[in-house]
Parts: C-alpha cells; sequence; structure tokens
C-alpha cells in the first residue's frame, strides 16, 4: 500500500489533465481535426488519470459532462473536488488511501463505485446515489456487520464485493448478505444462486422480517409526513391554511395571559367552552380531520359556545377558500388550454406555409442553378427574392395576428381573474354580504342554526360578542368582590386582576384588542398573499407571452435570412462563373 | 331393330304415361277422376302422339319435380308415423275439413286452404304437424340469418308444379334435407322448424309473391356483396368553444361573391343530380319492361318471424330462397292466406288490397286472424279476451262447448322424424358443395371448403352489362390455403390483381396488389407489421422507386424512399450475380425519438449518393416552426500541397434556428459526417435487401400459387390423414388386446355344458352334478399333477442312486474325465431332484387354495349361483 510513497505525489494540474484528455481523445483524422481545434474540457466524457501519483482530487470542476472518471492506482487520501460532476455514471477510486466514504453527494447518476483496496471502515454517505448497481469495497477495513443493512436502501444494487474486509472472515459473512440484500446477483465476482438465497432467508427470518416491519413502519411514516405537507401546500396555495381547526382560536389566546386567566372566572369556562383550563375540550374538532360542522347536532345550537362558533365560522372560511381555489386552478387551466391550442394552431399554419415554401425553394434554387442564359437569371433570383419578402410577411403577418388574439384573450383573463380574486377577498372580510356565491348561500340554508356565514367580520362580531360578555362577567363578579358576596375560591393571580373597575377593564380590553389583532393579522396575510399571487401570474403570462413573440419574431427573421443567404451565395457564386 | 326400338318406345311411353298420371293425379284428386285407361286400347299412332304430347308436357314441368316423386323415395324404410295417421292426427284432420268447409261456406270468392296436403307416403297430414321445432346442435345456426343462410344454401330450389296453387305434397324435412330439393313450402317449412327450435317465434305463411320471388330470380337484385358498405359519416362533434377560446382573425372577404359562388355551384350540382336521375329512371324502366302477367297469383311461402322473442325488435318475413329478409311492408309479397306454427293455424282476415303494407300480425286478434285451434299459449290479446268473456254471455254456452272440443284437440306431436344434419352435410352446406347465384350483373358462385384442391370457397363475377357479357372484376375468396390467402381480386379493365391474406403468411404479407408478377414492376405489398422483425408495413415499387414505410422500430425509421437510375451495362459477364440497379437517391424519414430534443433529432435524411451528398433535415422543437438544416458535402479535396483535406467549415452547410456552439466545432462535424457515411452504407444495404426480398416474396408466392396446399385442423378427423392412420393403428391395437383377453379367459364349464344338450334351462340337479364333475375334474387334474412330478422325482433319484451305484463300482477304472463327467451329472441330478422336490411341496401346499378358489368361482358362476344358492 505504501509503494508509492516513495515516489514524488503529483498536481492535478492544467497540463496533467490536457495532455490525459489529448491522449485519450480521438485518434487519426479526427484527432488532427481535435488538436487543430483543441478539446475543450467540459466535452470530454471518460478521463483516465490511472498510475499518476496523485494525492488530492482537483481542477476537474469543468468537466462538466464527465461521465466515466478512473483514479485508480494514486495515492489519494480524501474524496474531493468531484461536486460538479454531475453526470457521472463510473467513478473508480480503487487502491488508493481513502479512509471514509464522502464527498460524492451530489453524484446522482453513478451506478458505478469502485473504493476496492482503501482504508475504509464504515460505509456510508452513500445515500444520494439512488442509481446505484456496481459497489465494489473489496480490500477495506470494514468490520461490522451492520454495515451491510445500510446497502439495502440501493434498490438498483445487484453486484457487490466486500471481499479482503474483517467482515468477510466471518462465517455467516455470505448468508448475511444474501438474507439482507435479496436482489443482489453477484457477491465477490461470484453469481448468488436461488438455493443459497432460499437458505439465507430462512435462516435469518425473524430478524428480516422485523427489520422489513420497521422499514415499512418508517415509509409509512413518510408517506404520512409527505401526504401532510401536501395538503398544507395545497391549503396555502388556496391561503386557507391552518384554517380548518381551532389554530387561530389557539392562536388568540397563546400570547393573551389576562384571556387566560379570566377564563378561569365563573361563567366564563362555559362561555369559552372551558377553555384552555387543562382539561381537554368536549367537541375539539382534531387539528387534520375536520369535523365538518354539519355533523354537529341542531339541537345544540343553543349551548354554542363562543368557541364552537368561531371554529365553525374559521371552518366556513377554509372550505369557501379550497373551492374558490378550485375555481381559480380551473379558471387558469382553461386559459391555458386555450392560449397553447391557439399558439398550436398558429405554429402549424407557420410550418405548413414554411414547408410549401421550402418546395418551391428547392426547385427555384436549382432552376437558377441550371439556367444559363444571365438575364433569366436575374429575373429568377428577383423573382425568388420577392416569394422570400412575401413568406416573411406572411409569416409575420400571422404572429402579428396571434399577439392580437392572445393579448385580448390575457385581457379577458387578467379582468376574470381578478374578479375572482377581488370577490375571494370581499367575501372573507365580509364587506359584502354573501350575494353571489352559492356555497355561502348553501351553507346558510343548510346550517340555518348558524345564522352566520364564513367571514372575518363575524369572527370580531363574535369577539367583540364574547367580549362584552365577558366584560359583564367581570364587572358582575367585580361587584360582588367589592360586596364580599364572593363565595369562591378565585386564583391569586385572577384576583390580583379584581383590585379596581379600571384593572379589570382594561385586562378584559388588553385580551380583546390581542384577539382582534390576531384575526387582523390574519385577514390581512389572506389578502396580501391572495393579491400578491395574482399579480405574479398576471406578469408571469405577460412576460411569458413577450419572449414567446420575441422569439418567434427572432426565428422568423433568421429564417428568412438563411434562406436570403443561400440565395446570395447562388448569386455570388454564379456571378464568379 | 325397328320392332325392338318401337318397344323400347312403347316401354319408355308406357312409364312417363304412369308418371304423369301420377302427377296428374296428384293434381286432381279433388276433382273427379279423369278416365284415362282407355288409353291403352288407343292404336300406335295415337300412342305415338300421346306420348309426344306427354313428353311435351313433360317439358312444360321441371323433370326434376318427377325424379323427386315416390320413384325415388323409399317409402317403405320410412318409420310408421310417415306411413299412417294416428287418431288424434285423424281428429285433427276431420277438424280440419270441418273449418275447411265452413271457411269455403262462409269465404266462397276465396281459395281452399292449405290444410292437409299429402305426405311422401301418400298420407295427408296436417301442416302444423309436418313442423318439427328442432335446435341444431351447431353455433352457426343459432340466429336467423344464419339459419336461413343455411336452408337457402342447403337445399336447390324446385319451382312449384302449378305456380298459382299450393302444392298437393309437403314431403317431411327429413325426406327434403336427405335429397337437397324442395319447393318454397319445403323450404319454409324446414326453415320454421329450426327457428321454432332456435326458441324465434315464427311462422310459415301460404302467400302470394312477385314473380322474382317466386322463381328465386335474384337477376334484379343487387348482389349484396358488391354494396360497399356505407360509409357513416360521422358528425365530428365540435367541443363548446372554451371560455378563452381566440377569436378568428376577421374575415375580409365579400359575402355577397360567396353567395353567388354558392348559388352557382349548387345549381350546377342540381342539375347534375337531376340527369342522373333521369338515367336511373330509365334504366328502371328498361329492367322492368316485362312485367309478369301471373302478377298476385303465384303462390309463395315464406317465414314470418315475429317480435318478441330472442329479442327481435320487429317483425319480419325471411324469404327461404334467398336468405334475404324483408320488412312486412315489402313490395314483394303480394298477400297472404293462412300461416302457421307447430301449434295452430291462421286465416288471413285482412284484405291484401295493398299487399302486406297494412297486414297487422296481432294473431290473437280473431276479427284479423282466424284461429283453427283454440290456442292454449298464443299471444291472445289480454284486452280482447277480456272483452270477449264480459260481452256476450249468451255465447258462452256454445263457447263453451267449443272450448271443450277444442281442448281435447290440442296440436298432436310433430309426425317427422326428427331433424339432422350430419356434419359432412353441414359443412358441404350446398348440394354436391356447390351453387350458383345470378344477381343484378353479378354472379356469385359458392363451394364447399376443400372442394376445389386451391381452396376456392367463392367467386363473384361483376359484370358491366345486364346481359353478363363483359366481365368488369373477379372476386375468389379462398379458405384453408397454407399460404393464407384469404381474397383474390382481379379487376379485368386495370388488369389490377389484388391478393389479401389472413395472419400467418410465411412472409407477413397482408396484401400484395400487382399486375405482373416481374419483379421492378408496378406494385404494393402490405404487412403485418407486429409479426416483422423489421417493422414493415407497405411497400411500394414503381419501375423507378421503391418506398417503404415502417411502424415501431427501434431506429424510430418511418419511411424509407429509393430512388434507382438505368441499369448499368455490364462489361463482362462473369459474375453470375444478379446486376442491381444504382441507387440515385435514398430518402429516410423518422418519427421523433423522445428520448433526444427535437433539434437533435434527424427527422429527415437524403443521400443524394450520386452528387455525394447528404442532406438533414431535424425534428420541429414544439415550440418552434422551423427546423435545423445540415447538408454535408463529401467530396475529399487535396489542398494545393497535396495534403488530403479532413475537413473544412465549407463542407457542412447548417441552419440552426437556435445556433448551438458544439456544432460549429469541426471535430463534431466530422463525427457526424463519418457516422452519416456508416448509416449510408447500411441504408443501401438494407435497400439492396428490400429488393432481394421483393424477388423472394414473389417467387414464393409463384411456388404457392402452383402448389396450393391446404391446411387441415387437427381437430378435422376426418380429413387429417395422419391422424386418421394414428387413430386407426389404435384401434388395431385395442383390437387385438381385447381378444387376447377373451382368450384368456377361459370358461372351465365349457367341457361339462357341452355334454347337456344346449339351449336348455339347467336343472338344480344339473348344476350340482355339473359343479361336482367340475370340481371333481379339477381335483383329478391335481392329482396327476402331484404324481407327475412324483414320478419324475422318482425316476431322478433311482438314476443317481443308478449312477452312483455305477460310480462306486468301476471307481477306480476311471479316467479323470469320466470321474468329472460323473461329478458334472451328480451336480446337476441333485438340483433337478431338489427343484422337483419344492414344486411338489410347493403343489402340495397350492392345490387345497387352488380347489377352495375354483368351488368359490363356481359358487359365483351365472350360470350356476340361482341353483347353488341353496347349498351355499
Amino acid at each position: 500500500m505504501n509503494r508509492l510513497y516513495d515516489m514524488e505525489p503529483r498536481v492535478m494540474d492544467d497540463e496533467m489533465l490536457k495532455l490525459a484528455v489529448g491522449q485519450q481523445g480521438p485518434r487519426e483524422e479526427a484527432g488532427q481535426l481535435a488538436k487543430q481545434e483543441g478539446i475543450p474540457f467540459k466535452d470530454v466524457l471518460s478521463l483516465q488519470l490511472d498510475f499518476q501519483n496523485i494525492l488530492r482530487i482537483d481542477n476537474l470542476w469543468q468537466f462538466e459532462s464527465l461521465r466515466k472518471l478512473q483514479l485508480d492506482n494514486n495515492i489519494i487520501e480524501k474524496i474531493e473536488g468531484l461536486e460538479n460532476l454531475t453526470h457521472l455514471v463510473w467513478l473508480d477510486l480503487s487502491f488508493n488511501n481513502i479512509e471514509a466514504i464522502e464527498g460524492l453527494d451530489t453524484l446522482v447518476n453513478l451506478e458505478d463505485l469502485s473504493l476496492f483496496n482503501n482504508r475504509i471502515s464504515k460505509i456510508d454517505s452513500l445515500d444520494a446515489l439512488g442509481k446505484l448497481q456496481v459497489l465494489s469495497l473489496g480490500n477495506n477495513h470494514i468490520g461490522n456487520m451492520m454495515n451491510i443493512i445500510y446497502l439495502r436502501r440501493f434498490k438498483a444494487l445487484r453486484t457487490l464485493s466486500l471481499s479482503g474486509n474483517p467482515v468477510a472472515e466471518n462465517e455467516d459473512y455470505k448468508m448475511f448478505i444474501c438474507a439482507y440484500l435479496p436482489d443482489l446477483v453477484y457477491l465477490d465476482f461470484r453469481r448468488l444462486d436461488d438455493h443459497m438465497k432460499e437458505l439465507a432467508e430462512m435462516k435469518h427470518q425473524y430478524s428480516i422480517d422485523e427489520l422489513k416491519h420497521r422499514e415499512n413502519l418508517m415509509q409509512a411514516q413518510l408517506e404520512d409526513e409527505q401526504a401532510r405537507r401536501e395538503e398544507l401546500e395545497e391549503h396555502k396555495a388556496a391561503f386557507v391554511e391552518q384554517l380548518n381547526g381551532t389554530f387561530l382560536f389557539d392562536s388568540m389566546y397563546a400570547e393573551d395571559m389576562e384571556g387566560s386567566k379570566l377564563s378561569n372566572l365563573p361563567g366564563v369556562g362555559e362561555l369559552l367552552e372551558t377553555y384552555p383550563s387543562g382539561r381537554p375540550p368536549p367537541r375539539q374538532p382534531t387539528p387534520q380531520a375536520v369535523h365538518p360542522p354539519r355533523q354537529l347536532q341542531p339541537s345544540l345550537t343553543a349551548s354554542f359556545t363562543y368557541k364552537d362558533k368561531f371554529v365553525i365560522i374559521c371552518l366556513n372560511i377554509f372550505e369557501y377558500g379550497l373551492k374558490q381555489q378550485e375555481k381559480r386552478k380551473a379558471e387558469l387551466e382553461t386559459f391555458m388550454e386555450c392560449v397553447q391550442e391557439a399558439i398550436q394552431e398558429n405554429q402549424e399554419q407557420g410550418k405548413l406555409k414554411i414547408a410549401k415554401f421550402e418546395e418551391k425553394h428547392l426547385l427555384s434554387l436549382n432552376a437558377i442553378r441550371e439556367e444559363s442564359e444571365l438575364s433569366n437569371i436575374e429575373t429568377k433570383i428577383v423573382e425568388h427574392s420577392e416569394d422570400i419578402t412575401a413568406l416573411l410577411n406572411v409569416l409575420m403577418t400571422l404572429e402579428m395576428q396571434l399577439v392580437e388574439q392572445l393579448e385580448e384573450t390575457i385581457n379577458m383573463f387578467e379582468r376574470n381573474i381578478i374578479d375572482l380574486v377581488g370577490l375571494f377577498v370581499e367575501n372573507v372580510q365580509s364587506l359584502y354580504p354573501f350575494l353571489e356565491d352559492p356555497l355561502g348561500r348553501h351553507s346558510c340554508l343548510a346550517r340555518p342554526w348558524l345564522n352566520s356565514g364564513c367571514t372575518m367580520a363575524q369572527c370580531r362580531d363574535l369577539e367583540n360578542h364574547h367580549h362584552e360578555k365577558l366584560l359583564e362577567i367581570a364587572i358582575n363578579i367585580l361587584e360582588k368582590m367589592v360586596k364580599g358576596e364572593m363565595d369562591e375560591d378565585l386564583p391569586d393571580d385572577l384576583r390580583s386582576l379584581f383590585i379596581d373597575k379600571d384593572t379589570i377593564v382594561n385586562a378584559v380590553g388588553a385580551s380583546h384588542d390581542i384577539h382582534l389583532l390576531k384575526i387582523d393579522n390574519r385577514e390581512d396575510e389572506l389578502v396580501t398573499r391572495v393579491n400578491s399571487w395574482c399579480t405574479h401570474l398576471l406578469d408571469k403570462i405577460h412576460k411569458d407571452e413577450i419572449m414567446r413573440n420575441r422569439k418567434r419574431v427572432k426565428e422568423i427573421n433568421q429564417y428568412i435570412d438563411h434562406v436570403q443567404s443561400e440565395l446570395d451565395s447562388l448569386e455570388y457564386g454564379d456571378l464568379l462563373d | 331393330m325397328e320392332v325392338l326400338k318401337e318397344k323400347v318406345e312403347e316401354e319408355e311411353a308406357a312409364e312417363r304415361e304412369e308418371a304423369a298420371e301420377r302427377a296428374e293425379r296428384g293434381e286432381k284428386t279433388k276433382k273427379p277422376t279423369e278416365v284415362r285407361r282407355e288409353e291403352t286400347t288407343l292404336t300406335q299412332e295415337m300412342l305415338r302422339d300421346l306420348e309426344r304430347k306427354l313428353s311435351e308436357i313433360e317439358v312444360s314441368v321441371p323433370e326434376k319435380l318427377l325424379t323427386f316423386t315416390k320413384d325415388t323415395i323409399d317409402t317403405s324404410k320410412l318409420p310408421l308415423s310417415y306411413q299412417s295417421n294416428t287418431l288424434k292426427e285423424e281428429h285433427l284432420l276431420q277438424v280440419a275439413d270441418n273449418f275447411s268447409c265452413q271457411y269455403s261456406h262462409l269465404c266462397p270468392d276465396r281459395v281452399p286452404l292449405f290444410l292437409h296436403p299429402l305426405n311422401e307416403c301418400e298420407v295427408p297430414k296436417f301442416v302444423s304437424t309436418t313442423i318439427r321445432p328442432t335446435l341444431m346442435p351447431y353455433p352457426e345456426l343459432y340466429n336467423w340469418d344464419t339459419c336461413a343462410q343455411f336452408v337457402s344454401d342447403f337445399l336447390s330450389m324446385v319451382p312449384l308444379p302449378d305456380p298459382l296453387k299450393p302444392p298437393l305434397y309437403l314431403y317431411s324435412s327429413t325426406t327434403v334435407l336427405k335429397y337437397q330439393k324442395g319447393n318454397c313450402f319445403d323450404f319454409s317449412t324446414l326453415l320454421c322448424s329450426m327457428l321454432i327450435g332456435a326458441g324465434y317465434d315464427a311462422y310459415c305463411v301460404n302467400g302470394y309473391g312477385s314473380q322474382d320471388l317466386c322463381l328465386m330470380d335474384l337477376t334484379r337484385e343487387v348482389c349484396p356483396l358488391t354494396l360497399k358498405p356505407k360509409e357513416t359519416v360521422k358528425e365530428e362533434e365540435k367541443a363548446p368553444p372554451k371560455k378563452y377560446a381566440i377569436k378568428p382573425p376577421r374575415d375580409l372577404t365579400s359575402r355577397f361573391e360567396q353567395q353567388q359562388e354558392v348559388k352557382r355551384q349548387e345549381a350546377i350540382k342540381a342539375e347534375e343530380e337531376n340527369r342522373r336521375k333521369q338515367e336511373e329512371a330509365r334504366l328502371l324502366e328498361q329492367e322492368n319492361a316485362k312485367t309478369d302477367p301471373l302478377h298476385g297469383l303465384r303462390v309463395h311461402s315464406w317465414v314470418l318471424v315475429l317480435s318478441g322473442k330472442r329479442e327481435v325488435p320487429e317483425s319480419f318475413f325471411i324469404d327461404p330462397f334467398t336468405a334475404h329478409s324483408y320488412s312486412t311492408q315489402d313490395d314483394h309479397f303480394l298477400g297472404i292466406e293462412s300461416l302457421w306454427n307447430h301449434k295452430n293455424y291462421w286465416v288471413n282476415m285482412q284484405d291484401c288490397w295493398n299487399c302486406c303494407k297494412e297486414l297487422v300480425f296481432d294473431l290473437g286478434d280473431p276479427a284479423r286472424w282466424e284461429y283453427l285451434l283454440l290456442g292454449t299459449d298464443k299471444p291472445f290479446l289480454s284486452l280482447t279476451e277480456e272483452e270477449d268473456e264480459g260481452m256476450n254471455d249468451d255465447d258462452d254456452v256454445e263457447k263453451l262447448g267449443k272450448e271443450d272440443e277444442d281442448k281435447s284437440l290440442d296440436m298432436p306431436p310433430s309426425w317427422v322424424e326428427q331433424i339432422e344434419i350430419s356434419p359432412e352435410a353441414f359443412e358441404t352446406r350446398c348440394p354436391n358443395g356447390k351453387k350458383v347465384i345470378q344477381y343484378k350483373r353479378a354472379k356469385l358462385e359458392k363451394w364447399a371448403p376443400y372442394l376445389n384442391n386451391n381452396g376456392l370457397v367463392c367467386r363473384l363475377t361483376t359484370y358491366e352489362d345486364l346481359e353478363c357479357t363483359k366481365t368488369l372484376e373477379v372476386k375468389e375468396w379462398y379458405q384453408n390455403r397454407e399460404d393464407m390467402l384469404e381474397l383474390k381480386h382481379i379487376n379485368k379493365i386495370t388488369g389490377l390483381n389484388v391478393d389479401y391474406f389472413k395472419p400467418g403468411h410465411p412472409q407477413a404479407l397482408r396484401m400484395h396488389s400487382y399486375k405482373s408478377m416481374q419483379p421492378e414492376m408496378d406494385r404494393v405489398m402490405e404487412f403485418y407489421e407486429t409479426a416483422r422483425v423489421d417493422g414493415l408495413i407497405k411497400r411500394e415499387e414503381t419501375p423507378k422507386t421503391m418506398t417503404e414505410y415502417y411502424q415501431g422500430r427501434p431506429d424510430f425509421l418511418s419511411y424509407r424512399h429509393v430512388n434507382f437510375g438505368p441499369r448499368m451495362k455490364k462489361l463482362a459477364l462473369n459474375s453470375a450475380e444478379s446486376n442491381p440497379r444504382p441507387m440515385v437517391k435514398i430518402t429516410e424519414r423518422f418519427f421523433r425519438n423522445p428520448a433526444k430534443p427535437a433539434d437533435e433529432d434527424v427527422a429527415e435524411r437524403v443521400f443524394l449518393i450520386a452528387e455525394e451528398r447528404i442532406q438533414l433535415r431535424y425534428h420541429c422543437r414544439s415550440d418552434h416552426i422551423t427546423a435545423n438544416k445540415r447538408e454535408f458535402l463529401r467530396r475529399m479535396e487535396v489542398d494545393s500541397k497535396g495534403n488530403k483535406i479532413i475537413m473544412t467549415s465549407d463542407m457542412c452547410i447548417s441552419f440552426e434556428v437556435e445556433p448551438m456552439e458544439h456544432t460549429k466545432k469541426l471535430l463534431y462535424q466530422y463525427e457526424a459526417m463519418m457516422k452519416l457515411k456508416n448509416e449510408e452504407k447500411l441504408s443501401r444495404h438494407q435497400a439492396w435487401e428490400s429488393e432481394l426480398e421483393v424477388l423472394e416474396i414473389l417467387k414464393l408466392r409463384e411456388e404457392e400459387e402452383e402448389a396450393h396446399t391446404l391446411t387441415i385442423s387437427i381437430y378435422d378427423t376426418k380429413r387429417n390423414e395422419k391422424s386418421k392412420e394414428y387413430r386407426e393403428a389404435m384401434e388395431r391395437v385395442l383390437h387385438e388386446e381385447h381378444l387376447r383377453q377373451v382368450e384368456a379367459q377361459l370358461d372351465y364349464l365349457a367341457p361339462f355344458l357341452a355334454q347337456l344338450p344346449p339351449g336348455e334351462k339347467l336343472t338344480r340337479w344339473q348344476a350340482v352334478r355339473l359343479k361336482d364333475e367340475c370340481l371333481n375334474d379339477f381335483k383329478q387334474r391335481l392329482i396327476d399333477k402331484a404324481n407327475l412330478i412324483q414320478a419324475r422325482f422318482e425316476k431322478e433319484t433311482q438314476e443317481l442312486q443308478k449312477k452312483q451305484q455305477w460310480y462306486q463300482e468301476n471307481q477306480v477304472t476311471l479316467t479323470p474325465e469320466d470321474e468329472d463327467l460323473y461329478l458334472s451329472y451328480c451336480s446337476q441330478a441333485m438340483f433337478r431332484i431338489r427343484i422337483l422336490e419344492q414344486r411338489l411341496s410347493r403343489h402340495k401346499e397350492l392345490a387345497p387354495l387352488k380347489y377352495l378358489a375354483l368351488e368359490e368361482k363356481l359358487y359365483k358362476d351365472p350360470r350356476l349361483v340361482e341353483l347353488l344358492k341353496v347349498f351355499v
């Protein structure tokens, strides 16, 4: 292993790389051409740098499209400097002095990795290599069997070599690998037969089952989380995230010290549905699985507490938001579809025109080439350049027509989407009562006991109402206390609020203010976000259209130039003749 | 000689006379019999005269009918039900006669009813009992159309003896099937039997038809095979314009001008239409020129299928001759006298002044349809029934009596034997497996499969004119061909032949259209592309070009067009290889390869071989309207210093929609060109191989046409020689095996039974004696056997003793050889003795067992078991 220590380590400099690229590049005639032009590093697909006494991997950042890299038989001690080689499929680092696997996190396309004859003692940091098929880790220092379980995550892994490791001396080594890596085909350059696999599976069945169970659980958990995240994402896109539960209500009380104290007052708890006294509220909708309000019994109408009402309003807003989101999405989809169709149709027309022209073009070029009389040539050339101009005009007309059509459509869409967003915002803010919204009307009709819609204003009303009641209770208690009729024991911190009327009114008022602020904040957030989404969308549509137009005009001009130049070169050639 | 001839003639005359008489008699049973016996006393001249007349008569009545009479039918072998009537049938006939009398009394101006014609045994049988509902075992015969087609194919048509009257004879369907001949009544009876068996609500109809219908004259019909299936014009439903659909650009053309133009076009069209119509009318007139003097009087029989059963939505007629179905309003059907099924008989009481167009087929309505029997399960309209019940109370008594009578008289079961069609007959279909139908401007010939040794089953010849002299085209259908040829279409005018193949041709051929089998001519070949490795769909050839269409290839090639130049004259004819034409230009087109970006995916490449140029056109990117183009000039040039120029920038002219960096490099261009050079070679090779393939296919086709072998299914046990041989061999083996087994089972009682008088029943005493004898005999045998073994044993021992004695006496003088001999003898003798000993002991052991076994067997013997039971 220290065979190369006596030699001077070399640096991977430009010279070395150039030399290697030149030597491994094209041969013979192509080689001459390559020499003439030089080969840019970023076009090189395969590079071989073995027996170069390299100590440190460096200067490889230019080889962006490299597929195969051989760095075997050097004295490399650390895997580094490979971050840019994202297209790498084959990496050979065998016969080096590497001690840990690292620095491979960007090589997602890697299929074949060889780390044979190094000093690695642990298999890890390979998580990114999802396509790994061949892994060679022979002659290393891997001693722990558990390293093999790590390899279970590589679903495409078919070939593994681990011989020459301390692990391989274990008598159960082969069985263990067979059992834990059932998809493996070759181990240590030998094919694994089915019989062996069966035996191994039998032997390690229990532990594998357990492992599988754990893996499944993990997988399920991951999926669950993913689903939850997606759902939240969806809600966010509808701008009504976390309105499908008590989140807003909870947040109202989260920073409200006085409020939580006051809730301990007799009578307030009932008002608040004994919240937040620490006992689990009996009819609390779970935050994820939303109880649709219609599941609540109408007979309970009378006993609806402040919290219940509040949550129901939130839920209504949430549902409404989702519906509106659907609407906006559908609107956007139809718009995009129509625009795509229009563009496609226009392109087809353009293509047709060009194809027709091309035929004619070829014919007339040939005709000019074969024509011998100068005057005829000239007339033909003139005719042809007229044709070219005509084509240009036709294509440009088509494009301008499309631009006009699209502009009109985009404007229409703009108007509609702004209307939609406006409606949504208004309904949520409840500047107007529900008139044109079917959902709102529906909810009012379907739940008559709930003479409330789903607006922030109603939240506010509810809060005001609650505030008044709270105030009333507080003042009553104060009066009682003043009269000394208060027989119940109040907690000390609460009692400290009932010193005089101002204090208690202030406390209740502060709590109220905080609540209102929370509601306002949520509302503001919703409105600003939906508006910004709208403006962004429209901006993008306009920009895209402008980009498309520019590109098309450029394309047409380029094509016309090309055709014209063909004609010109012909002219020139003819004149020379 | 003269006398002899006369005699022969006389005999012939007598024969004919008889035949005619029979026909005559058949015809006029109701009329007072005409005395013809006198004729025997007539002079020779008169006789000859008569003979001439009779022969004339014979000509007028088709001979077929005469041959198809009792003479040819062996009535003696027919079952009893054919030859006589049961009591119930007699009763029914009486009822029918009564009904007929009443009918003729009530409707004196109507023709007598067709109620009980004679069958082949001269026995009157009621028509309903002639219908024998039968469900055929062939799944093809489950639906009415195939059923009718079968009947029309299977029987050959014989016109009615008198076209104005129903026949006097109505044979059973079995007889009709046997002789494969019949008139319209036979046809419809058979078809009706099959349809009712298959569950249809079908009726035989006795009525009047047009001449074409009665004489099965299809020459005015257009052959259904020549009709092109009407292309259903699918109105593509235009999706409602979407909300954001762009508005079309403003139309700036003059609307007035358009209108004028449309008007003008319409006028022209109308004129053309007019002319065409006139032409048609003229033609029609021409065709219908000869009208039938007997129109409306010709008797015909067909089948009516009523709606309701078997999901028949609407009632319709089936003409059994042609198997065509007609609506009940059709012009061909001019009137209905009566109709019947296997249960009842109805007389039409409706007026047929307007053909059958206004008939109502509600058989439950007694005002329209007079029934013969008060049917039990006829679909009476419940409404009328109720009305009847409620309305006339005074009729009740009468009705009751009638009902009683009728109830006792439901339709007797059919006298006809089970209708059976053998699989061979079913396959052969037409009489002698051949049938010819003449249509308007077309002739259709049908053959049974395997009848023609080239597999021809159907030929349709279309003519240009009505007289069928100028052939337009011939279509020939084949079956069971080894080369999978299905249809051959020959257009006589253009000389174009088109062959269609079923899947399975060795070269996956689907269609081959050609004018001549010579190579390098105009031809089109289509292939089953999934069966071919190269995915070829179609190859078109003209003398100068070859075009191939591909699909589903891994290299996405979709089209290759090769232009050939004139063949170069070979300087020396030394090589035996063919001289392929030089290729001038190869054009190849490719489908879009989704793995590559569009502007690197070649859409079309043209190898201009003569000019050494290669043109490439790339696919168009989805957001572009122009595509990349590249042209390589392959000319190798030498620069001023004599060095070869490998690549210069003017050897590759390219147009790129979005200019790319790396394609500017000479190296890239050089590599691309080298690759293309290789590919050009490959393409040329492939084109050359295609040419070879064409030759090969043509050769193969010629061979196939020559050989025209037919395939035989392995399930076809009759035709499959191999399996037949195998089966026969198996049968032989089985038979032999059986024989051996019979031999093995020897009858142990036989010698004792033989002593007794044959044919008599055994008495108990005899049986006991028989048993005892048998057992005694067996015991004796066993004892004999034991004695025999014992005797041999003793003999051996004696001999051995003798030998031993001899040895002891002569021991001294013996030579070593003799001694050896003696010793070997001794050992052999000892062996034999031992064996005999063993056999003896074994015999002693087994003998009682054997004896007991025989006794047991005898007790169980079927011949003795009854008599010996007591003793057991």
